[in-house]
């Protein structure tokens, strides 16, 4: 399935999950994470997903960035259904599409700030100064530019996590998915991740699903949904 | 290109394994160029050798002298041009007469670091058959005046400062040529320079004496070494050989005729079976270090899961990942390559200058740095760097972002 044919009309939201199931099997067992979800997300909009650990949270954000392929059903992300996407065609897709945010950042340590940034564009044809210039750009909107020779050792939990936003949001992608971006960090970084978050939502028009057990972290979500046992709740 | 400044930070993460692994790398480089270079030196030795000159040997070893009264007997096969006894003395310096003196500091002894080729010849049909060694007229005039007279290579001469009219004594470790009277005394007559271009094999770290000499000195007892036949016709070498060696069957002294690279190799061959040898170490050495790359790869790829996750998750394909992993383990065999190659050269320039290993490297006509043989040493460095980031790239491709996230 070329990504042509899997591209479908962009009108609607810019994220639809369909009647999605995801199973996983352990031996003979069969694990049902995820039963039947449907989900639209509207362009520009800032979504909470809740629930228990083990509700499913992480398995349908990352089936949303094309990280992972459900079992039955359809996830149609900026016009492109990519539970249909070949290996290297999703892979593709993503670095154009999708900016993840991780609960540790998951910076590359032989890296400063802005290589780290900077490595989503090393899948471009831009210049190097092109890429430098953007990878700085991203760190000036996230207030880190005087630190961009810095290494993540060099850096709080709450910069690296900045840095890592930086990192997401290089390439210009329509939707970023962060998964408990604020569970790793103290009471006032949080709150400058989330007002960050908040504002590339407001003033980038970013689309943003977040999972997150903490309720003041939601409370910034234009939408909060519920998961449990692997179904949406409301 | 772009992704090489990504390699060159991941391998200095962890210097010291990096710098371990690239420094076993290059000892295997280095073992391996080092040992083929001595190989190919062998080789070389036993292809080149003048055609118009056969070596008539004893058939048992080359340690056993033929009887003298064979040299007219083979003067006389159809064929023969010339024959010239030539005897190898294994005299070494500085066993100096007084010497002889058990306190002296060198206790009498011979001094074998300061090693090097010395022949009894008989001089006026040697030279005649090597043309390639020239000594002026004059020289080998006076040295053909001079029983105890030399003539010594200008490589030689170069090594010990020698100069025509030094004397300088040697004594052999070959019992049948020591004398109650102490080490031979000898007086440089001639300095002869070797034509490499008309004979690649001439060795110019070589001093001839005259083999009057030895023969009296040690009372008229010694036979000769073996003789330097040269031919009519090159093209006759084997019928001549064969003839030769027809005349002493059943004797008590059979003989072994063949061309001087025949010979060349069968001296080799008393070291034993080197290439055998070498080539099981040259292939040891690169098994372990191939084991060595392929556990420090994995292990540096096991470390990097997450990283490798995040890479994938920021939109590289599996294969551009696996190209990352592929790249680093290049990198660490090119620069071990590299490394031991450059040390390989620097070893084989400083081992020609050492005392005794000097002499003996330096009696191979080729011996030195080859382009084949660098190639292939870069060659195994690279395919050591390739197989051993093979299987951790091959994990790192198939892996799935999901699976490698959720482990952190």
């Amino acid at each position: 399935m070329s990504a042509e044919a899997a591209r479908q009309p962009a009108a609607g939201p810019i994220v639809d999950v369909r009647n999605v199931r995801k199973v996983y099997r352990r031996d003979a067992e069969e694990i049902v994470v995820l039963n039947g979800i449907n989900v639209q997300v509207p362009n520009g909009e800032f979504l909470a997903l809740m629930g228990p650990s083990g509700s499913g949270k992480t398995t349908l954000l990352n089936l949303i960035a094309g990280i992972d392929r459900p079992t039955s059903g359809e996830v149609i992300v900026a016009g492109t259904d990519v539970g249909r996407l070949s290996e290297s065609e999703l892979a593709r897709w993503r670095s154009h599409n999708v900016g993840f945010i991780f609960q540790f950042y998951n910076l590359i340590p032989v890296l400063t700030a802005l290589e780290n940034v900077e490595l989503p564009l090393l899948l471009t044809s831009l210049s190097k100064k092109e890429r430098r210039e953007r990878a700085l750009t991203a760190l000036k909107v996230v207030g880190l530019a005087d630190r961009a020779g810095h290494y993540p050792r060099q850096l709080s939990g709450g910069q690296e996590q900045r840095v890592a936003i930086a990192r997401a949001i290089v390439a210009d992608p329509g939707v970023l998915v962060a998964d408990e971006p604020t569970g790793d960090l103290d009471a006032k970084s949080a709150e400058e991740i989330l007002a960050l978050m908040e504002s590339l939502n407001r003033d980038f028009g970013k689309t943003i699903i977040m999972v997150t057990h903490d309720p003041r972290a939601a409370e910034k979500a234009h939408t909060q949904k519920h998961l449990e046992k692997g179904v949406l709740k409301a | 290109m772009k992704f090489l400044p990504y390699i060159l930070k991941h391998l200095r993460r962890n210097w010291v394994r990096t710098g371990s692994t690239i420094l076993g790398m290059a000892v295997c480089i280095f073992l391996f160029c080092t040992l083929r270079t001595v190989l190919k030196a062998m080789d070389d030795a036993r292809e080149l050798g003048s055609v118009t000159r056969l070596v008539t040997r004893h058939a048992v070893s080359l340690v056993y002298n033929l009887p003298l009264s064979y040299e007219g007997q083979i003067t006389q096969v159809k064929g023969v041009k010339r024959v010239a006894i030539s005897s190898w003395f294994g005299g070494s310096l500085p066993a100096k007469k007084e010497s002889q003196d058990k306190s002296a500091p060198d206790g009498g002894q011979p001094d074998f670091s300061k090693f090097f080729t010395n022949l009894a010849v008989e001089d006026e049909p040697y030279f005649a058959m090597h043309p390639e060694f020239s000594v002026p007229a004059d020289e080998m005039k006076a040295f053909r005046e001079d029983l105890r007279g030399c003539v010594i290579g200008r490589g030689l001469a170069k090594q010990f400062g020698w100069k025509v009219g030094d004397t300088f004594f040697l004594e052999s470790f070959i019992p049948p040529y020591r004398r109650r009277e102490g080490p031979f005394e000898f007086v440089v007559r001639g300095i002869y320079d070797a034509d490499k271009v008309r004979e690649p094999a001439a060795d110019d770290r070589v001093m001839y004496f005259h083999y009057k000499y030895l023969y009296e000195s040690t009372g008229r007892r010694v036979g000769a070494g073996l003789y330097v036949v040269e031919l009519e016709d090159p093209k006759q070498g084997a019928t001549v050989a064969r003839a030769i060696d027809g005349i002493f069957e059943n004797s008590e002294a059979e003989t072994k005729s063949e061309t001087e690279a025949a010979f060349r190799a069968d001296f080799l061959a008393m070291i034993g079976n080197l290439a055998l040898l070498l080539n099981s170490i040259g292939l040891a050495v690169i098994f372990t270090i191939l084991l060595v790359t392929a556990n420090t790869m994995s292990m540096a790829v096991r470390e990097r899961r997450t990283e490798i996750a995040v890479l994938k998750t920021l939109g590289f394909t599996s294969r551009q990942v696996m190209g990352l992993i592929l790249a680093e383990a290049l990198t660490i065999g090119a620069l071990g390559g590299g490394i031991g190659l450059g040390l390989s050269v620097v070893i084989m320039r400083v081992m020609t200058r050492v005392p005794a290993i000097g002499g003996f490297i330096n009696g191979f006509p080729n011996f030195g740095p080859h382009w084949s043989v660098s190639g292939q040493g870069l060659g195994i460095a690279l395919f050591l760097g390739l197989a051993a980031g093979l299987m951790p790239a091959l994990a790192a491709y198939r892996s799935r972002i999901t699976e490698m996230l959720r482990q952190v």
